[in-house]
């Protein structure tokens, strides 16, 4: 009997040691696990400026709007139906804008049949004209968006932001921020 | 010029460092030396901090740093206060400020030497890491190389007084941190004394009291700076200074059991490693740009992997010691059913539940995004249904706790306090009957005045009333349970009770708010130094002789061509009137109405924490 009392003791406390053990070990394994989720979340390159959209691969959405030029002059979905389009939401007040401007031109010059249309949010119209006096005008068109209705279609988070829209009128690309030389070159050129 | 004195006195910090670092093993110094050394670092890598400050206002855009985020027309203040408003600066002033807390940590006294050098050590090693991170990933003093003779301005968001000392002092506490880390550590190679316990206190109050103050701040910033009429939002930023917080509170509490000779030494180890742990983790989440926010200057994975390194690194470290050196000699806790022990045990898990709460609420969209490549949000309706229900309890014990007694199940004048609570609830009651029945305000505020007024029967039914300074200290615990039921109230109050009405508007207009009538005067615009301001004054209550004036509106910066909010707010004792101006639509003028009640009680109660921490500072 004595015996068997022993054992179970020592038993009751090697359990409990390995218990302690487990005890202390988990806020190392769950740094671990912590670390190894940030980490790959780092590597994988992901941005958090770039959330996956829901319209990617989607129809454009249906929008209307007048120029910024001619308030006669409508532009519709429709009419970017059946052509490659490069969809971009600017503001004068808005400094990002300013920095991926030039490169409008570029791809202007590049790729002449490429339509761009430019949205122009919540600007007010001498505002936004006096902009595009002075930096130039690369777009093709100037679409008002002056309530923020067509950028709220498209789900724009924040200025600037790009689409590109394939001939079947669907959105093939997205960015938002100001697009730079890498991104024109590694994301937007192998679309076009 | 001062660039150069700057990155080389860095640079240098950075050696002696190493040097002290060494000297455990190889060159062995005298204390008297050692702490002359540690002065010295310390004296360096603030005068690097004071160099790159000076290229600030001097406006040196020959400095990339200073060309990127100042610009020659800012006001003083916030060429001094953009040191800090951008990522480089910011991890100085994080290094300097870790100098600074090993600068007075040299100068303690009456305790052991190889103690006071170990921990000294291990600052020296957090130094050499930090340190390392700034020179190589986020160097402030890079040349600019382009010859300039302008700058990009600051963040038009961050140009606010209250923020230009919001990041000093909240680095106070999450920096502050640091020591009692190092003290934690370096107590584990300590077996035969327990003075460091007292040691440790002082500082994780210092550091509890900073991180207070600092959280404040920036929450009242984004009161009345956001413009969304809130001053707690649940943000992930928010919640990162919360979990150091909570888990500080923790630490503060279960060293009080010091007092009690009941301190369970493995579990404030474990608190003081989590405590820094979780200061550097929200550094790492803000500065690696996976967050993104105000605070989130500029996004580089490199600096992200870099200062998750040095997270693994310091925490796998603390808690690797903590495995190999676990404290050998343990108090058995009396455990009683209702007694100081038990009620600081409980008050601990409850903390500990909700810091791990808060962590997996603001980490779960990684795990999301990295496991199914989709992004989701954890926002307010998470925390308020989880954390709020698990800290209720804590709450209701914390209104008697600090009168229950070491050794014994018995409460003294137990039937005062049953009676009060009866009185209480039913007037309680009685009042949210007549106003709008709400039940998370009918508990919040029957909390709130439940801790203020337990607090008080304690104060007169257990000490003698004198005003000296010992009372003080004694009665310290109460003051700040009653500084915790003030806030509680306010937030409660605040945020159940909010009251929002909205105007559409002209020149000239009167509108009601509050049975009170509001004049719409006019729309102001006017050219300040580095904005312009458009302004819509208000008069308040005109009706009477004197009403107030409340200006709301917004601020337009050219230099980043930004728009800040500005609330117009009218500040009475039990209510804020919060005015913010919206867009101009078909001539007329979008105005916001909140009113907020009781928000300066959040605000006093926050105060009269802190007031309690530095006084239990003093207190051995």
């Amino acid at each position: 009997m004595a015996w068997s009392d022993n054992n179970d003791v020592f038993r009751f406390n090697s359990s409990y040691k390995k218990m302690r053990r487990i005890f202390i070990l988990t806020p190392l394994i769950v740094l671990l696990i912590i670390c190894t989720f940030l980490l790959t979340y780092l590597l994988s390159g992901k941005d958090p400026n770039k959330p996956p959209s829901a319209l990617l691969n989607k129809d454009v959405p249906i929008f209307e709007s007048s120029s910024l030029y001619n308030s006669m002059e409508i532009i519709k979905t429709i009419d970017i139906k059946n052509k490659k389009t490069l969809i971009n939401f600017f503001a004068s007040w808005c400094s990002p804008c300013k920095i991926e401007h030039p490169l409008f031109f570029e791809i202007r010059k590049k790729y002449p049949e490429l339509y761009l249309l430019g949205f122009n949010h919540k600007d007010p119209t001498a505002d936004a004209k006096e902009y595009l006096e002075n930096d130039g005008n690369p777009y093709d068109f100037v679409g008002v968006d002056a309530d923020g209705l067509i950028a709220l279609e498209f789900g724009v988070f924040g200025l600037p932001e790009t689409y590109l829209i394939n001939d079947d009128g669907k959105i093939i690309f997205k960015f938002m921020g100001p697009i730079t030389k890498d991104v024109l070159k590694n994301e937007i050129e192998p679309l076009l | 010029m001062s660039s150069l004195v700057g990155f080389l006195s860095l640079v240098f910090a950075i050696g002696i460092n190493f040097y002290l670092f060494l000297s455990r093993y190889i060159f062995k110094f005298q204390k008297h030396k050692f702490n002359l050394f540690v002065r010295f670092s310390s004296l360096l890598t603030l005068l690097s901090f004071f160099s790159l400050m000076y290229a600030y206002v001097v406006s040196d855009f020959s400095n990339y740093n200073v060309f990127q985020n100042s610009h020659s027309n800012k006001p003083l203040i916030y060429k001094i206060s953009g040191t800090w408003g951008n990522h480089e600066g910011s991890m100085l002033l994080w290094l300097s400020i870790l100098s600074i807390f090993s600068f007075f940590f040299s100068f303690t006294k009456n305790i052991e030497e190889s103690f006071q050098r170990l921990t000294l050590i291990i600052q020296s090693l957090l130094h050499i890491l930090f340190g390392l991170f700034i020179v190589f990933t986020s160097n402030p003093f890079l040349v600019n190389s382009i010859l300039v003779n302008e700058g990009l301005g600051l963040n038009p968001i961050l140009q606010d007084p209250g923020l230009a000392v919001h990041p000093p002092i909240l680095y106070g506490g999450y920096v502050g941190y640091s020591i009692v880390f190092s003290i934690a550590i370096a107590g584990l190679f300590q077996d035969r004394d327990d003075e460091w316990l007292y040691v440790a206190k002082k500082w994780s109050l210092i550091s509890w009291t900073f991180l207070t103050g600092g959280i404040a701040l920036g929450s009242y910033w984004a009161y009345y700076e956001l413009g969304w009429g809130g001053w707690w939002f649940w943000d992930p930023v928010e919640n990162i200074s919360l979990m150091p917080w909570i888990a500080g509170l923790a630490l503060v509490h279960s060293l009080m059991m010091v007092r009690g000779e009941q301190a369970i030494k493995k579990w404030i180890v474990f608190l003081s490693i989590l405590c820094f742990s979780l200061s550097v983790f929200g550094t790492f989440l803000v500065r690696s740009g996976i967050l993104t926010s105000v605070h989130s200057f500029a996004a580089d994975a490199s600096r992200g992997i870099f200062i998750l390194l040095i997270f693994f690194i310091v925490t796998g470290f603390g808690f690797l010691v903590f495995l190999l050196k676990e404290p050998k000699k343990s108090n058995t806790l009396n455990l009683l059913f209702i007694n100081k022990v038990s009620a600081i045990v409980i008050n601990n898990i409850l903390m500990i539940i909700a810091t791990l709460t808060i962590l997996l609420g603001t980490i779960y969209p990684i795990i999301i995004e990295v496991l199914y490549n989709k992004r989701i949000s954890v926002g307010g309706p998470y925390f308020n249904a989880t954390v709020i229900p698990i800290m209720i309890p804590g709450f209701l014990l914390m209104s008697i706790a600090p009168i229950l007694s070491w050794q014994t199940n018995k409460i003294q004048n137990s039937k005062k306090y049953v009676i009060g609570f009866f009185i209480l609830s039913i007037m309680v009651l009685i009042q949210s009957y007549f106003l709008d029945f709400n039940t998370w305000g009918f508990i919040g505020i029957l909390l709130g005045f439940w801790i203020i007024f337990a607090s008080i029967i304690a104060i007169f039914s257990s000490y003698k009333v004198k005003f000296t300074i010992k009372f003080f200290q004694i009665v310290n615990p109460h003051i700040a349970h009653i500084g915790v039921g003030i806030a509680i109230i306010g937030i409660t109050c605040s945020s159940v009770f909010q009251n929002e009405l909205d105007f559409n508007i002209n020149e000239g207009d009167k509108f009601n708010v509050n049975g009170k009538t509001v004049l719409f005067e006019k729309i102001e615009t006017t050219n300040q130094i580095n904005f312009q301001a458009l302004r819509a004054k208000f008069l308040f209550d005109i009706e009477k002789n004197q009403s107030k004036k409340i200006e709301a509106g917004k601020n337009y910066y050219p230099v980043s061509k930004m728009i800040t909010s500005e609330a117009g707010i009218l500040h009475q004792w039990n209510k804020d009137i919060y005015f913010i101006l919206g867009d101009q639509k078909n001539d007329e003028w979008f105005v916001k109405v909140l009113i907020n009640p009781f928000v300066s009680f959040i605000w006093l109660g926050v105060i009269i924490m802190m007031y309690s921490g530095l006084i239990a500072v003093t207190r051995r």
